[in-house]
């Protein structure tokens, strides 16, 4: 009974660079409040090239890029999980840290 | 940076001006209603013959051997017609009182349907209906040892401001099990095992914590209280068109674009590592029994004709 509740945001995704336009508008999804930009990155692979390469997208929430879990993100932003969140998509400009350790 | 509440619950002024609208505009799908459910209810409420008395209407066959078998001690082997109770049902309607239903425009409308249904049930005088509110905490907005008047409705509209910031619909199920079954004790005397408790889950239909809401429904079931979840769907298709068919033409196809509903939400999971799992959130709903509303107008006869095969089923099973 008291497992700890999962706490799930709706999120909007898109994306202002043409070339990486969602071709089926998803509508809402539910996700989990706990992730990080590479897994959002993950789903906008999931959904853009299910069968190619992933390539690393930045994420911004209502403006903002997303460097902590959504749950932080929405704790410092006194927004609840209650506000359909709008996700934005980029090519990542910057290669993601920790990949050379050489 | 703080969240202001722009939405707060309504003045005691705009609560009885908007009960008083809704129960006008919804006053006839009201009477549809309680016609219906009046038919749903009539054969459960007609009188039966039950055991045991010492006189009666007609022997009880079970209790003659073993009187005999007392030598004639356990007389009580008579049924007699028992008065068919007035108060024989309690129906709970709880309302979402989260901020989504706001920002989903879902709001007026679930208040709309609180006041069709509630008004129905009042005027089918059935028994008993309490009304909650449930967001990041519990609210018991109306009582069920209190008459559903107009007055009550108002009383009841100043509680919601559609802005709390969760929607703990477990806590919600938790909680009414609770009411319920307290409601049951209160009640016992003039009704006994009669008794039929419904609760009716007003929400956008947006929650967490599944498994454990299914555990907590099961519960439900075994405690004998129906649990109904009425989906309020403001977000597809355009409030004007009632019932557009769904093989639309390339012009609707873009209209919905922006506009999805619930059957087309998805829920996604994602591990850590990045494996991605998509599911309709529908299709893992907890609640057995939900309907999808997203005109007042469609209540009536969604709601009539599912509470017949529900109730339907519930008989057949005792
Ligand atoms: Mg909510």
């Amino acid at each position: 009974m008291d497992s700890k509740p999962e706490v799930k945001v709706p999120v909007r995704l898109s994306t202002r660079d043409p070339s990486i336009q969602l071709e089926q508008e998803p509508g809402p999804l539910l996700v989990q409040t706990t992730l990080r930009r590479p897994q959002l990155s993950a789903l906008v692979n999931s959904l853009l090239r299910p069968d190619d390469k992933p390539i690393p997208f930045d994420i911004l929430i209502n403006g903002q890029f997303l460097r902590t879990t959504i749950d932080e993100f929405l704790t410092n932003n006194g927004i609840s999980a209650e506000t359909t969140l709008d996700v934005e998509y980029t090519r990542a400009l910057i290669p993601p840290l920790n990949v050379t350790s050489f | 940076l703080v969240h202001l509440d722009d939405v707060s619950a309504l003045t005691p002024e705009s609560a009885r001006a908007l009960w008083l609208s809704h129960e006008a505009s919804t006053h006839s799908l009201s009477q549809q209603l309680t016609e219906s459910l009046r038919l749903i209810l009539a054969p459960t409420l007609a009188t039966k013959l039950r055991g045991d008395f010492r006189t009666g209407k007609r022997l009880n066959l079970k209790r003659i051997i073993p009187y005999i078998a007392s030598s004639y001690k356990r007389d009580k082997i008579w049924l007699r017609r028992s008065l068919p109770s007035k108060r024989s049902y309690q129906v709970m309607i709880a309302l979402d009182d989260s901020k989504s239903m706001a920002e989903s425009g879902a709001s007026n409308l679930a208040l709309k349907t609180l006041t069709l249904v509630a008004r129905s049930m009042a005027m089918l005088e059935v028994g008993e209906v309490a009304v909650t509110g449930f967001g990041d905490t519990i609210n018991v907005a109306h009582d069920f040892d209190k008459p559903f008047t107009s007055e009550a409705g108002v009383r009841v509209f100043e509680q919601f401001g559609f802005d709390q910031q969760k929607t703990d619909v477990r806590g919600l199920v938790h909680k009414s099990l609770d009411l319920f079954a307290e409601a049951r004790r209160k009640g016992s005397s003039s009704a006994g095992e009669d008794l039929w408790q419904l609760m009716l889950i007003v929400s956008d239909g947006i929650c967490d914590s599944h498994a454990d809401i299914q555990r907590l429904v099961r519960r439900a079931q075994e405690e004998r209280v129906m649990i109904v979840f009425v989906i309020i769907d403001s977000s597809a298709g355009a409030p004007a068109a009632a019932s557009a068919p769904a093989n639309g033409s390339e012009g609707v196809a873009e209209a919905e674009k922006e506009k999805k509903g619930i059957m087309d939400l998805q829920s996604v999971e994602i591990s850590p590592e990045g494996k991605v799992v998509r599911w309709k959130y529908m299709e893992r709903f907890p609640f057995r029994y939900f309907l999808v509303v997203r005109d007042v107008r469609e209540l009536p006869g969604v709601l009539s004709g599912a509470l017949r095969q529900w109730f339907g089923e519930v008989v057949g099973s005792v």
